[in-house]
């Protein structure tokens, strides 16, 4: 008995009284034309409103809201006889409440939901359900946010990692050596479609069919999970062999467990084409080089070969003039002995200028340009070309020393080709050498009409001669590699007052032994 | 295992009481658009979770305004009413709305006017009652639908296909009422109940 007049009791409580002035919503109860016929304590608190001065005024006289929507909603509301809605979603708020939340920073007035239910029927009455919404707002602001910068950087990665696929050679496969990824830059260079490869077995698929010496290297390195560097060649679709320069390195997952392996590569097969090509020029060079000693020889053995003739030939006419004494036929021998001596003299001269040195050793620049180049200096004296050389006497440097009297004797050959174009006097071919600080200085300077500014950019280029005929082009080309590569030093060509000139600049030094 | 499928008996009871909860929505949908506006008699289907998929594949428009609104009670579960971006414009245009979330609005009451006109009345034709949560819009592009993993927490969908009818202009929009196993069963003792009484 005693619970049932405690029930009673509460009943006669207004419970929807206390719970409507206690709820943290906002509660309005109002007609179809907007007049309010309830304003509960929540919003009077939040709004700075009093009940007492709403009541029974339009809520869009009070405040400034879509009166046409909410209007539509309420009819829809009773209509229905079901609630509408205003979410904060999209409406943001239905009566401006100023918010001065630390938290919530982003927004000036509190974001509702709001639920229009249908309250009484007959009076037409609904009443309006305010819940705050801000936190959750300004929540899923931030979430937006971040979400656009997420797919930014999301469309950022794509990029990136599209640009890698085009331009960069990769290949990745897990660690049984089963072919995963396949970059499209490796598989249009291999001309083979992804699915060709994928799944397949990296060290065994017929397609990379590669020596067992380096399946073996690459195997290790696999299984000790480090970095490898290393060369392989493999077939493209089209039976086209590709060398690649590549590195193996293990893959690892963001929690730092071993999940593959990728292999980057690089495609070295022009360069190597072009190591092979640099080696068949250097033959060339060395073969046209031995062509030329072979005439400088001839020439050099035409005047002691008929030196021995005319010994041979006087000594034939005395024999038949009975003139012969013994006196004349020990001369005769000793001449041609000389002789004889002086003709494998020259071919031993010959054979060392062209041989290369494996060390390097001191060079006196003056017999260099002097008795070393005897065998121009003739030819220089027959061509009727004045030759100079102006240097220190006791100037050396330490460096190779045939492959230098290799280029300079190009570089003079040259200075004289260029006279024997051309009839002319007062030529002249000058030899200047300087001791500069940092290295020695050489100036061979000829006035021997010098060369045309465009054909000047190309001297260095192999196969590029303008001489009419016997040009192999590769004279200078030599002369640049051998001084830049072999001795460490540079070389310029320039066309000055009617002449060429050629700048040589060499290390006194060269430290760098020769391999 | 409960059998979720509904027999061609309930099928038919279902469209005689959504045809009934239909009519009752066009009224207020006029009202609310404050036009003379009709809506057409809609096809009714009842497919399960996949051939939902399907149905969204067929959807011509590449982007749709997708909005939800779950309802609560012994019959339970959520609609999905899809209207697309041309249909969208039309109605904003129809209200004369300037701004984008203005419209969002206006597809959320249109929404919830189905939503609630249909289950509301639905569940008071089988004895019980709903309550509804707010409902929410996203835009969404059919190519990433598939995508969206909880559509498959549903196994069977009524589907309701119609098109709002203006004098001028035509939307046309699609609403989905997708409901959970128990909900089919309650549904189905329902729908078998009223069936008794007509026989």
């Amino acid at each position: 008995m005693a619970q049932n007049k405690t029930q009673q009791h509460i009943r006669t409580l207004d419970i929807a009284q206390k719970i409507v002035a206690n709820i943290d919503n906002g509660i309005i109860v109002l007609d179809e034309e907007l007049y309010v016929y309830h304003y509960n304590k929540w919003l009077e608190h939040h709004s700075k409103i009093k009940e007492v001065d709403i009541l029974n005024k339009k809520l869009d006289d009070v405040f400034k809201i879509g009166s046409k929507t909410l209007k539509r909603k309420i009819r829809t509301a009773l209509r229905l006889q079901t609630p509408t809605f205003y979410t904060a979603s999209t409406s943001k708020y239905l009566i401006p409440i100023k918010i001065n939340q630390i938290k919530n920073a982003l927004f000036k007035y509190m974001q509702q939901d709001v639920s229009i239910i249908p309250f009484d029927e007959e009076k037409g009455l609904v009443a309006l359900i305010l819940t705050d919404q801000t936190i959750m707002a300004s929540t899923t602001s931030l979430l937006e946010t971040n979400i656009e910068i997420i797919n930014e950087l999301n469309s950022d990665l794509i990029k990136e990692r599209d640009t890698i696929d085009k331009k960069v050679l990769v290949i990745k496969f897990d660690p049984t050596f089963r072919i995963i990824d396949v970059s499209q830059a490796l598989l249009k260079l291999l001309n083979y479609d992804k699915e060709e490869l994928l799944n397949k077995n990296f060290l065994f698929h017929e397609k990379y069919n590669m020596p067992k010496k380096l399946q073996m290297q690459l195997v290790q390195a696999m299984q000790e999970l480090r970095v490898l560097n290393f060369e392989e060649s493999t077939l493209s679709a089209h039976g086209h062999k590709i060398c690649f320069k590549s590195t193996l390195i293990p893959e690892y997952s963001a929690k730092g467990k071993h999940i593959g392996f990728i292999i980057f590569r690089e495609n070295i097969t022009d360069s190597k084409h072009l190591a092979q090509t640099h080696e068949k020029i250097l033959a060339s060079s060395r073969s046209a080089a031995m062509g030329e000693m072979v005439a400088m020889i001839a020439h050099q053995w035409r005047q002691p070969l008929s030196l021995i003739n005319t010994i041979m030939a006087t000594l034939k006419i005395k024999k038949e003039l009975n003139t012969l004494t013994e006196n004349s036929i020990n001369e005769a021998f000793e001449k041609i002995q000389n002789t004889t001596t002086y003709l494998s003299d020259t071919i031993d001269d010959f054979r060392d200028y062209f041989k290369p040195n494996k060390l390097c050793t001191d060079v006196n620049l003056l017999s260099l340009f002097d008795s070393s180049i005897f065998f121009l200096k003739e030819e220089m004296h027959q061509c009727e070309i004045k030759y100079t050389v102006e240097i220190q006497e006791s100037l050396t440097i330490k460096t190779f020393k045939n492959e230098l009297l290799q280029s300079i004797i190009n570089i003079i050959k040259n200075s004289i080709d260029a006279f024997s174009e051309q009839k002319m006097k007062n030529k002249k071919i000058d030899v200047k050498i300087d001791a500069k600080e940092s290295h020695i200085s050489i100036l061979i300077k000829d006035n021997a009409g010098g060369i045309e500014k465009e054909t000047l950019k190309k001297v260095f280029e192999p196969y590029f001669s303008t001489k009419s005929k016997n040009g192999t082009g590769l004279g200078l080309y030599m002369c640049h590699t051998i001084i830049t590569q072999h001795l460490k030093g540079q070389i310029t060509m320039s066309s000055v007052d009617n002449g060429t000139q050629t700048l040589l600049e060499l290390p006194y030094k060269l430290i760098k032994e020769k391999k | 295992m409960p059998d979720y499928e509904l027999s061609d008996d309930e099928k038919d009871v279902l469209q005689e009481l959504m045809n009934v909860a239909y009519g009752n929505a066009t009224a207020v949908v006029a009202d609310m658009i404050d036009a003379f506006a009709s809506l057409s008699i809609p096809h009714i289907s009842v497919i399960s979770t996949n051939q939902l998929l399907s149905t969204f594949a067929e959807l011509k428009s590449e982007s749709y305004f997708f909005a939800t609104q779950s309802f609560s009670g012994e019959f339970s579960g959520e609609s999905a009413f899809f209207i697309d971006q041309t249909s969208a414009e039309n109605l904003a245009k129809h209200l004369e709305l300037d701004d984008k979330e203005d419209l969002d609005d206006a597809i959320l009451e249109l929404t919830n006017v189905l939503t609630s006109s249909l289950t509301t009345k639905l569940s008071q034709e089988m004895d019980t009652e709903v309550s509804f949560s707010l409902p929410s819009l996203t835009k969404v592009f059919m190519t990433n639908i598939h995508e969206t993993p909880t559509f498959q927490h549903y196994s069977q969908v009524i589907v309701i296909d119609t098109d709002l009818n203006f004098q001028d202009q035509k939307i046309n929009g699609k609403i989905f009422i997708l409901t959970k196993d128990e909900s089919i069963q309650w549904l189905k003792t329902k729908l078998n109940s009223i069936l008794e009484l007509l026989i």
